[in-house]
């Protein structure tokens, strides 16, 4: 069974495409970070929002075509 | 997410609070990549703080702007922010050295510094601060003499050794 110590090239490219994928968000604006958790709130609402009673969707405006917002 | 930094900003203007910076998740995301939340957490200093802490004054504050307390959390302009009155050491001394930040290059804010989020994090110590911590390791810019600092004066050296990455 391959280990964290012995991955095949594959896979290793793989992580550290993932890695190279946290670093770039964690570059974003802070506008894009919050339009991206407004969208994760959306995806995740339905899931939740039977056990967990936090569970919201923030009301707030975040198009795209503000100031530091990309279009996805 | 302007018109909820707008009114924080107005509530320490009116002298309703001495100071504020936000924490949690929506302050690791100043630093790392975004994370799920569904509230934004508002530490605070209250003016006049004397040996009872009280959030009254600016639960009625918010109330007269038109905002709603709903359980633990008050819906400014659609986002539940929960307001926390820095209750130790480290979240006094991470409130008085939060980092004024610019929100959509316009509107400031101040948010806690990354090396306060890592001790408060330390000192909360749950799994999800666990892996909050692992993110900051991999993604922010730390100033690891800074951090030390922190450590030591609060005694978590002993945890972030084993916590680190």
């Amino acid at each position: 069974m391959a280990t964290m110590e012995n991955l095949t090239p594959e896979i290793q490219h793989i992580f550290d495409a993932k890695e190279k994928r946290r670093k770039d968000l964690a570059a974003l604006p802070i506008a894009e970070k919050v339009r991206m958790v407004v969208q994760m709130q959306r995806m995740a609402y339905p899931i939740l929002k039977d056990r967990d009673p936090r569970a919201c969707i923030w009301k707030i405006d975040v198009s795209e075509n503000k100031k530091g917002c990309k279009t996805p | 997410m302007e018109k909820v930094l707008q009114t924080l900003n107005s509530l320490v203007e009116d002298g309703v609070l001495g100071q504020y910076a936000i924490g949690g998740a929506m302050a690791a995301m100043f630093y790392a990549e975004p994370v799920m939340t569904f509230d934004l957490d508002v530490f605070v200093v209250l003016p006049h703080q004397g040996l009872l802490i009280t959030l009254t004054p600016l639960y009625d504050a918010l109330q007269k702007r038109g905002y709603e307390a709903q359980g633990e959390c008050v819906n400014i302009e659609g986002v539940p922010v929960q307001f926390l009155p820095a209750y130790n050491p480290l979240l006094e001394e991470a409130l008085k050295e939060a980092e004024e930040k610019l929100y959509q290059e316009q509107i400031p804010t101040w948010v806690l510094r990354v090396e306060h989020l890592i001790a408060i994090c330390l000192q909360t110590g749950r799994e999800k601060d666990k892996d909050r911590v692992r993110h900051f390791c991999n993604e922010a810019q730390i100033n690891m003499e800074y951090l030390q600092g922190i450590l030591k004066q609060h005694g978590l050296e002993e945890k972030w050794l084993l916590w680190k990455i």
